[in-house]
């Protein structure tokens, strides 16, 4: 056929040009596979882990090294040694971001275990900001994941006790598919802890409207939970009285786990009154219940640097 | 054999361009051959004279640098042409994990024959070839002959009109090639029309109906073997038991050229002298061992064209 | 000019040619359906008559159950580490397999000069290539088949022995394990279609090592788009994008980490990058047969 290899040239450069479209639709379905840099960035200015370079070389074995090196962090946790834990988990994480269980173990290592292991205040604050930093990378990572969320919720709540940041986290986790109905009842325990009345009870209508469903519920003792809280707190919401004596409550459960009370940024009361054993609001210089002078101006304030843990 | 030109062969070039030889070597050069139905024509030539390229130009194998090829009148791109001809390549080398089984039903399969005729066609073929005992044998553990059976055996799965043979005795011992040459012969008989690529010129001579003496990429001698060998020059009587005096009596014969040592050298043209001299030897005494009219040998022919051709050259 | 209207131009061209040239291809199509599937026959049963592919399934079989040394692991970590491995073994095996195969398919033929017997039959040059493509298709099928059952089998077993433990989050996910599979599957068909062009016209040797590049090369797909975006003059630009274009894009089929990960995996993209793939391979098969034919054997 005359012009027969122009004519099959037409065809291949018609096919090649068909499948431009397919292509700009994966771009856009996966935008995770087109970007070598991932959205992680180094938690410090030095990066700890692997390069993106290096990243983007191992192509799609990035889950297999990365699941070659949680084994590794395996074996050093086992071994003791915490602080080679962190470039092996940093690593693992920038290698699969969507890798869950890596994250949770690098956030919960940094705020609880290298925390606990520090001596000075500075130290612990680092690690604790630390800890929040990588699960809320991890979030930006995961975006769709509850269970991420819901670690970062908890880590402020129960360790950093920022409750209002916390709250704000557990109720993003559980407008998500799959989130158990324990973060629903985190989310309104936030602000009891920091009894911020005004939301506290909007939180407890919308707990009371969620996991109704008995028979999709993971834990049929909800609503009963939800709705015990609910009426105590419709009972007491105007009751200040009973408010500080949930105050006292929570301090003595903080005592007995030997919290340091410098990490109550939110806590609206500060001092317990020696005479009727009950809070007064931050920088009160006597009793808000029975006029007692509370603590000398010298012993006032947060802890000073190189005050070592109790 | 008729008249109908089965292959034609016009200015066929072939030179080899590389990097290194931009100038070229030249493989074939302004080759002519035609071949006639049912004639077994031979290609001979040393090697490097053209003959396998000239067979793999006609087969479409490689392309020429000038110069036509028709087969059937058409060329070889048309594939009802292939439907028609067979091909035993040098050497030939099939797919050594399957028996000749296997692969003649393969090569069958090729030309789109439902399974009961390949399954007669195997068969058929297994025997004309005599490997009918072998045929489950892999292809890998059959001896030479064994494989240039088969070879030829796919070479006629399709009952071609046209055979191209490749140096089919290449590597054969002397009872192989003698079944090659069998079987040639009796492809023959059955009114193929062969061509025929060697340098055996013994087998040439006895299956060929016309040669085409090929050297340094062309056709320096053809025609049929007596056209290139000539008439027959003697006459040759091999006697025994003749003494120099009865010599000098059958010498006076008319006719006779010369004798010696018992060799009684007449001309060609005195056949009708042949038996008084017979006569003569029996009453001398002698005895007559061999009546011959010897032409010269195909491979007289062959090293006369060459040197011939290096002459003209010089 | 958006890529819908590029593609829409180029479906165009498509049936435009197409309409013209019918006469020519039509006939052509249905004499080489018969031929290309005899070879692709001859092909198959010709690897498994040698038994090195087996000897490589053989191999895989047991990488794949070597995995479940991985009990100390929790369920959850379990599930994530055998599908990912599993996967990943299938991926770097089906590769080479489907490299060492293709590059042998056709310069083995031509070495050992059994294409002769093939090509002086009534089969057209491109009716060789196609055929050789679909044999080693069928037997990459064949092999990546058997390696993913083997996978599920022991994502199926491992599942059975650890169902009973509390809170095991052990999950299977066999649903994702197949499509990840076959999405591989995809994606050694497109490399093998590259490869086998690349062998009409190199050694074995050469078409070998270009093949591992181009592995390389394919998996590197969405850092040379990336740097073809980022790049600093025109000319790098402009060498990239081609590069983009020619480079086989074999990151649209890698679904592990979706898989591994329990993400959402788009059943629609994957669709998108078998047709990307589909088209990429129909030109580098027109272009092997186009060099195929032109070659003197």
């Amino acid at each position: 056929m005359r012009h027969g290899k122009a004519l099959l040239g037409l065809l291949m450069v018609g096919i090649l040009l068909q499948t431009v479209a397919p292509q700009e639709s994966i771009h856009k379905a996966r935008p995770a596979l087109f970007d070598p840099n991932r959205k992680t960035k180094p938690v410090s200015a030095i990066s700890i882990g692997p390069t993106p370079a290096m990243i983007a070389a191992l192509g799609g074995f990035r889950t297999v090294a990365a699941d070659l090196l949680w084994l590794q962090a395996e074996r050093v946790w086992d071994g003791g040694s915490w602080w080679a834990l962190l470039p092996l988990l940093d690593a693992v994480t920038q290698l699969d971001p969507h890798f869950i269980l890596a994250w949770q173990v690098y956030g919960w290592h940094a705020a609880y275990n290298m925390h606990a292991e520090s001596e000075t205040v500075i130290d612990r604050r680092y690690w604790l900001a630390r800890g929040a930093n990588i699960l809320e990378q991890a979030v930006e990572a995961n975006p769709d994941n509850w269970e991420i969320r819901f670690e970062l919720g908890w880590t402020l709540y129960d360790r950093a006790h920022e409750k209002k940041r916390a709250a704000e986290y557990f109720y993003q986790a559980d407008q998500m598919p799959g989130a158990k109905s324990y973060v629903t009842r985190l989310y309104y325990r936030c602000y009891e802890g920091i009894l911020d009345i005004k939301d506290l009870m909007p939180a407890l209508e919308y707990a009371k409207k969620r996991h109704t469903d008995l028979a999709k519920s993971d834990d049929v003792q909800h609503q009963v939970i939800v709705n015990r809280d609910y009426e105590w707190w419709m009972k007491h919401k105007d009751d200040p009285l009973e408010h500080r004596r949930q105050i006292v409550i929570e301090n003595t459960a903080r005592a007995q786990r030997s919290v340091p009370f410098y990490l109550y940024p939110d806590d609206p009361y500060w001092d317990v009154c020696p005479i009727c054993g009950l809070p007064s609001k931050k920088g009160s210089e006597v009793c808000e219940v029975c006029g007692a002078p509370l603590k000398a101006p010298s012993q006032r304030g947060p802890a000073t640097r190189g005050e070592k843990k109790t | 054999m008729n008249d109908e030109i089965v292959l034609q062969v016009e200015g066929l070039t072939k030179i080899y361009r590389s990097l290194f030889t931009p100038v070229g070597v030249k493989a074939v050069d302004n080759l002519n051959l035609s071949v006639r139905r049912g004639e077994t024509y031979s290609i001979v030539g040393p090697n490097g004279s053209g003959k396998t390229t000239t067979l793999k130009i006609i087969l479409g194998l490689i392309f020429p640098t000038a110069g036509s090829t028709t087969i059937f009148g058409s060329s070889i791109a048309d594939l009802s042409v292939r439907d028609r001809i067979g091909f035993l390549p040098e050497d030939a080398y099939l797919y050594d994990v399957f028996n000749g089984e296997e692969l003649l039903d393969f090569y069958a399969g090729l030309f789109g024959y439902p399974r009961s005729r390949r399954r007669q066609l195997v068969d058929e073929l297994l025997t004309l070839v005599g490997m009918q005992a072998n045929r489950k044998v892999p292809f890998r553990e059959c001896s030479k002959g064994m494989r240039q059976r088969l070879a030829l055996a796919q070479a006629l799965v399709n009952d071609p009109e046209l055979l191209i043979l490749d140096e089919p005795t290449s590597g054969l011992d002397p009872a192989g090639r003698h079944q090659m040459t069998r079987l040639i012969l009796e492809l023959k008989k059955r009114g193929k029309t062969i061509l025929l690529c060697s340098h055996f010129l013994a087998e040439v001579e006895e299956v060929c109906d016309r040669v085409g003496i090929m050297y340094r990429g062309g056709v320096v001698a053809e025609g049929s073997l007596s056209e290139l060998a000539g008439e027959p020059t003697e006459i040759i009587v091999t006697t025994s038991g003749v003494g120099e005096a009865q010599a000098a009596v059958i010498a006076a014969q008319p006719g006779v050229l010369s004798v010696s040592d018992g060799v009684v050298r007449m001309t060609k043209e005195s056949g009708d002298q042949l038996w008084p001299v017979l006569e003569t030897i029996h009453q001398a005494g002698g005895r007559v061992v061999e009546v011959s009219r010897p032409r010269p040998s195909l491979q007289d022919v062959f090293v006369r064209a060459i040197r011939q051709d290096t002459v003209e050259e010089a | 000019m958006t890529p819908q209207l590029i593609s829409l131009i180029g479906a165009v061209v498509v049936v435009v040619t197409l309409a013209l040239t019918r006469r020519v291809w039509a006939p052509a199509i249905v004499h080489a359906i018969p031929s290309v599937w005899r070879i692709a026959k001859i092909t198959v049963a010709e690897a498994r008559r040698r038994r090195v592919l087996q000897a490589v399934v053989v191999l895989v079989v047991l990488i794949l159950f070597s995995m479940t040394f991985f009990s100390y692991l929790s369920p959850g970590e379990q599930s994530r580490m055998l599908i990912n491995g599993g996967l990943s073994a299938i991926t770097v095996f089906g590769i080479l397999l489907a490299i060492f195969l293709a590059a042998f398919l056709i310069p083995q033929e031509l070495e050992t000069r059994t294409v002769y017997a093939i090509l002086a039959k009534p089969v057209k040059r491109f009716e060789f290539v196609l055929g050789k493509y679909v044999g080693a298709l069928i037997i990459l099928a064949i092999i990546v088949a058997v390696m993913t059952a083997v996978l599920v089998l022991v994502l199926v077993l491992q599942d059975a022995m650890v169902k009973d433990l509390p809170d095991s989050t052990f999950n299977p996910n066999l649903e994702g394990v197949l499509f990840a599979a076959l999405m591989n599957y995809f994606a050694i068909a497109v490399l093998t279609g590259l490869i086998m062009l690349i062998s009409t016209v190199s050694s074995t040797t050469m078409t070998v090592i270009s093949s591992f590049i181009i592995w390389a090369v394919g998996s590197l797909q969405s850092t040379i788009h990336d740097l073809a975006e980022h790049a600093d003059t025109a000319a790098t630009k402009l060498l990239l994008q081609v590069l983009y274009v020619v480079v086989p894009k074999l990151e649209n089929f890698d679904f592990r980490n979706e898989v591994s990960n329990y993400l959402h995996v788009s059943y629609m993209s994957g669709w998108d990058a078998l047709l990307q793939g589909l088209g990429y391979t129909i030109v580098v098969l027109i272009l092997a047969s186009i060099f195929f034919n032109d070659r003197q054997v």
